[in-house]
């Protein structure tokens, strides 16, 4: 019978997917990669050493690059059209904070990496108030 | 897919298919930009107009618009994103066709031809 079945079983595997969300968002990603860019600066700030500047330079403009990343994603795939009854200015949000990121990538000002962590909060604000936490993270944000 | 085709579903595919079927039918192609072997249904068939957002598009003659079964107010319930359809990588190309899926025989449960829609 056994043999039977592995005679029959299909050879090749068909993939259906009709999306391949994990279903999980948390703007804290993208708060990681915007505190990796504060603490680059601030570093940079105390080491003028040429080779420690391009290095640091060059892994800003990394994490900066995923700071957007993880924006994109929550923007796009969390955010909701009915959530902007709860935030009416989401999109200016997400616009302004991922300008930031920007700015934070051309940047060796502490005040523009400052800014930036203050937009993620207010990003992250929305997500709790639309209900992220619960719905999207497996046990909750870990504390 | 759900619930036409189920996940373990065991499929006979007509390999023989040269042109895309028409519209309704199941069908087995490689994705565009993952070479990935997938299975949806053709919404749209050569020179059918797809209404989108914004604006529409008239297809190819060689091209189908292809549309997983599930209803997008369910995907969006369930926080999905874009459907991993034509509506994120467009119309498919007939070199990319695989073959028609037309019948399941197994589970013997939900043995049967695979009806268009």
């Amino acid at each position: 019978m056994f043999r039977l079945s592995r005679i029959l079983a299909p050879s090749t595997t068909v993939h259906a997917h009709c999306d391949l969300p994990c279903g999980v968002y948390d703007p804290e990603q993208a708060r990681i990669e915007a505190e990796s860019c504060y603490k680059i600066i601030e570093k940079m700030g105390a080491n003028s050493d040429p080779t420690f500047t391009t290095r640091a330079i060059h892994i800003k403009e990394e994490r900066a690059d995923l700071a957007k990343h993880a924006l994109d994603v929550l923007w796009h795939d969390y955010f909701k059209p009915e959530h902007l009854e709860k935030v009416p200015n989401l999109h200016e949000l997400f616009w302004n904070a991922t300008k930031q990121v920007s700015k934070v990538k051309a940047s060796t000002n502490l005040e523009d990496a400052r800014q930036l962590l203050a937009m993620i909060d207010e990003i992250d604000a929305a997500w709790k108030a639309t209900g992220g936490e619960e719905k999207t993270r497996v046990n909750g944000r870990p504390s | 897919m759900s619930p036409a085709i189920q996940p373990g579903d065991w499929l006979l595919v007509d390999p023989t298919v040269t042109r895309w079927p028409r519209r309704g039918s199941v069908v087995v192609f490689r994705e565009p930009d993952s070479e990935l072997l997938a299975i949806k249904r053709v919404a749209a068939g050569p020179g059918d107009r797809v209404d989108l957002d914004a604006g529409h598009l008239i297809l190819g003659d060689d091209e189908a618009w292809l549309l997983s079964d599930a209803p997008l107010a369910e995907l969006v319930e369930q926080g999905a994103g874009t459907p991993i359809d034509s509506r994120r990588y467009g119309p498919v190309p007939v070199d990319l066709l695989v073959g028609r899926a037309w019948f399941r025989y197994w589970p013997a449960g939900r043995l049967g031809l695979i009806r268009r829609r």
